[in-house]
């Protein structure tokens, strides 16, 4: 099985598990389109929220939103209307991500054997973009971060006017 | 009246298994939390929990870990565990329940999930 076919399967793992958050969860109308490779030049997002993983394969997924995306999501899970974008809100996104990652981890394992899932950790910002500096040294051999110069494979969702993003990098170990 | 004691490293996560818990109609008089194992430690032990619902991945002491030392504690080792986690898989349900996990719950859940997980350990209105 080629790498790319192995990141097909879990983009749609990724779709299912996501899906099945917004309905059991978030009570969200959650649409979503074909995943693609996307470029670290391609991202610029307010929030992020990421969980990096380790076992046969290594990798990151991550959920990209916006502000005002989050709030709605916190909002929504908290039952509660936040205006501000207080801890509870980064809470919420780290949350999601985690079970979003989780999930996929549970598929994977089945497959893949032992996984192990980092505590999520959620960046924010606006209007932040990702860069990967040329000649950068890798840090090791056995992990990605969201600075990778590799593509995401990016799969876009849309719930009511906001769209949302789940990337995942992806590689496989020991190589 | 039941104390359900929460661990869970989200705050956001304790919040809602607390009001699905309230709205669900289980009998609960009071809820403690607790961000991780470690302090779900402290608070079982000054605290009298009738049930205890605990996350996996947590930092500092993770949910199995405390499951492991509540039950080799010799003290309070007897209050029922639900491990509530994104840890899904048979291996993993398997290890929670031969560490002395009594109940197991996959997130994300409905309230009708959690509902009919925890009748088996509280009562209902």
């Amino acid at each position: 099985m080629t790498l790319e076919s192995v990141m097909e399967t879990i983009a749609l793992d990724i779709t299912e598990s996501t899906k099945t958050l917004f309905e059991t969860m978030i009570m969200m109308d959650l649409k979503y389109n074909e995943s693609s490779l996307v470029d670290d030049t391609q991202i610029k997002t307010d929030v992020i929220g990421l969980v990096s993983f380790t076992g046969k394969y290594h990798g990151v997924i991550a959920l990209f939103c916006s502000k005002q995306f989050a709030l709605k999501v916190a909002s929504t899970m908290l039952m509660t209307e936040l205006t501000g974008f207080t801890s509870e809100v980064k809470d919420a996104i780290g949350e999601v991500s985690n079970m979003i990652a989780g999930n996929v981890k549970t598929k994977l394992m089945a497959q893949y054997g032992d996984m192990h899932l980092s505590i999520p950790i959620v960046i924010a910002g606006e209007g932040l973009s990702i860069t990967a500096v040329n000649n950068h040294p890798v840090v090791a051999d056995t992990t990605l971060s969201c600075f990778s110069k590799d593509p995401w494979l990016m799969t876009p969702f849309i719930s009511g006017n906001e769209k949302f993003n789940i990337g995942l990098l992806l590689k496989e170990s020991n190589k | 009246m039941p104390k359900v004691l929460i661990i869970d490293d989200s705050s956001v996560m304790r919040k809602i298994i607390q009001r699905n818990i309230q709205q669900s109609g289980l009998l609960v008089d009071e809820f403690v939390e607790a961000g991780d194992g470690r302090e779900g430690l402290e608070k079982a032990a000054s605290n009298d929990i009738d049930l205890i619902l605990c996350d996996w991945n947590m930092p500092n002491m993770t949910g199995i870990d405390f499951v492991k030392a509540l039950r080799g504690s010799g003290q309070k080792n007897n209050i029922p565990i639900v491990m509530v986690t994104t840890e899904g898989s048979e291996t993993k349900i398997e290890e929670a329940k031969n560490s002395g996990a009594n109940g197991y719950l996959t997130k994300p859940f409905t309230p009708e999930q959690l509902k009919s997980k925890l009748g088996n350990f509280l009562l209902v209105k």
